[in-house]
């Protein structure tokens, strides 16, 4: 219920290896994967932005570790 | 997303109902000896995380990843909700980088260890004491 909150701000996803996925929440499942919106994705050992896609990716939950409300991502 | 989780175990008594149907119409609650009666508590976590509500936690992820932070909440599944959450980085020593401020929610297929922050000390590395 905490993730139902989000819905629609911005969310900062950590997966278990090291990267990072900041956008906006479109929505979620059972199992967490997530739709998110104008990601813009982290490498967090090179630290150095990546890709920033936009057109909604669907992040797959299986490797998600961590989910941060209201979060810009690593202070940018 | 909880409801639905516990949705399922008093979906499962039900289940018992249908087949115990098909075999014999006559009996209804006699046979209910061999089935352990389901009183258990819903919550069956092996860990009761409400007493680690409010406190400093370390949390180990699959990866390699540690962070700590206070317990606010948690559910069936250890998804847990941690306040303040600082994410412990080894390279050479600890660095500490307190890029999680607030609220983050921490999902439960990915915990390997829970320990309290409470008396938990470093100690020299006994392996590299060997040589």
């Amino acid at each position: 219920e905490l993730i139902d909150r989000c819905i629609g701000s911005k969310i900062w996803v950590i997966m278990k290896n090291d990267r990072e996925f900041t956008g906006t929440l479109l929505g979620f499942d059972d199992f967490v994967n997530m739709v998110l919106e104008d990601v813009t994705e982290f490498e967090t050992t090179p630290q150095g932005k990546k890709t920033t896609k936009l057109n909604q990716t669907l992040l797959n939950g299986n490797n998600i570790c961590m989910l941060i409300p209201g979060s810009d991502g690593p202070d940018q | 997303m909880a409801d639905r989780g516990r949705g399922g175990p008093p979906r499962g008594s039900h289940r018992g109902g249908g087949p115990g149907n098909s075999r014999g119409g006559g009996k209804h609650h006699g046979p209910q000896g061999p089935q352990p009666t389901m009183d258990k508590p819903k919550r069956e976590a092996i860990l009761d995380l409400s007493r680690y509500m409010n406190e400093k936690i370390r949390v180990k992820f699959t990866g390699g990843r540690e962070v700590t932070g206070v317990l606010k909440g948690f559910d069936q599944l250890l998804n847990l909700v941690l306040d303040d959450v600082q994410e412990i980085f080894q390279t050479v020593e600890s660095e500490q980088t307190t890029r999680s401020l607030g609220l983050v929610v921490l999902r439960g297929p990915t915990i390997t260890l829970l320990s309290p922050v409470d008396g938990h000390e470093e100690i020299a590395n006994p392996f590299l004491a060997q040589e």
